[in-house]
């Protein structure tokens, strides 16, 4: 822990570019290792049924398909279900409709499906989230979302304090 | 005390004098019977009467000890509507006057927030958050500044504008 205080909250303002971009990593390392393991235990269970040794080329198309449809789901379903993933949960961040109402199951799932287009033209897409007004990426303008921050610093703050008052010595 | 029982001992003496006090008895009922006292009262200047009297002198004749002694504070809570009281109270103005930074540090709610709370888990999202927080924060203003917007961006969604804390 450093020796300054959290800033104060920004709860419910729009995310900026430095969390967005953490979460996704996050997310996208998170959902790989899962998806890795998951293909580590079926060989495993193939290897002990069969006693086939069975690997997995990435290059693969079909693991290619799969690879994208879990990533679909990953996103897709944290979104529509909570409005978070793991990552936007880490940073304190969600994803919620263009005015700021809870986002609807139906606009997550949107979401998921059209993330990959801000990817196109090197990702053009992604510029909405450092110079439009809302910091909306093209993917948040097509499925009518926005991402704020949902971590309330105002508590962290307090058990900073907490801490620092515990950790000092008696007077 | 009636005042005509001073005359009576003096009537009972003299035969001259309790006629003149049967008489006297006699016009003074015909007199009170025949006096308006609501009329007598509206012409006396109450204000006037109250102004004359000394209630300084007369408070601080009063023990207020005993007079408290006499007083029954639980029936009288007990008939207080403490509900539409209540209700004028301001509750969140109320809490904003209250420091919670200093509460936390000079009572034992801190410990029990401290020990309530992740630990170092915690204290390291914490400081993650607040320190992608802060980049975010110095991009967006840079970001502003080279496209020399004039009118400041929405901070947050209009949904979220009242209900969101002051940055």
């Amino acid at each position: 822990m450093t020796g300054q205080p959290p800033p104060v909250s920004y709860q419910g303002h729009y995310a900026g570019s430095v969390s967005r971009f953490t979460a996704f990593a996050i997310d996208l390392t998170v959902s790989s290792a899962v998806f890795a393991l998951a293909l580590a235990a079926i060989s495993y269970g193939v290897h002990v049924v069969t006693g086939n040794n069975v690997s997995w080329n990435r290059s693969n198309i079909v693991v290619a398909v799969i690879f994208v449809l879990w990533e679909f789901v990953y996103f897709g379903y944290s979104w529509a279900v909570s409005g978070r993933t793991f990552g936007m949960a880490a940073l304190g961040i969600r994803v919620v409709a263009a005015d700021g109402s809870v986002l609807e199951p139906r606009r997550g799932v949107v979401r998921a499906l059209v993330f990959p287009l801000s990817f196109l033209l090197f990702g053009l897409g992604f510029l909405g989230i450092l110079v439009q007004r809302e910091h909306r990426a093209l993917h948040d303008l097509i499925a009518g979302s926005a991402v704020i921050y949902s971590w309330d610093a105002r508590a962290a703050r307090l058990r900073f304090l907490a801490r620092q008052a515990e950790l000092a010595p008696p007077p | 005390m009636n005042p005509r029982d001073r005359l009576r001992p003096a009537g009972r003496r003299n035969p001259v004098e309790a006629i003149a006090q049967q008489v006297t008895e006699r016009v003074v009922d015909l007199l009170v019977s025949a006096l308006d006292v609501n009329e007598l009262a509206a012409r006396i200047d109450l204000n006037e009467l109250i102004g004359r009297v000394d209630i300084n002198m007369i408070l601080k004749k009063v023990d207020l000890n005993v007079l408290l002694d006499q007083v029954d504070l639980n029936a009288l809570l007990a008939r207080v509507d403490l509900k539409p009281l209540l209700d004028r109270v301001d509750v969140n103005d109320l809490l904003s006057q209250v420091d919670v930074d200093a509460l936390v540090e000079r009572t034992d709610l801190g410990a029990v927030i401290a020990r309530s709370s992740g630990g170092m888990a915690a204290d390291a999202l914490d400081a993650v958050r607040s320190q992608t927080v802060g980049l975010d924060q110095f991009i967006d203003r840079w970001v502003q500044r080279l496209l020399r917007r004039k009118h400041p961006a929405p901070s947050a969604p209009s949904a979220l504008l009242p209900a969101q804390a002051e940055p």
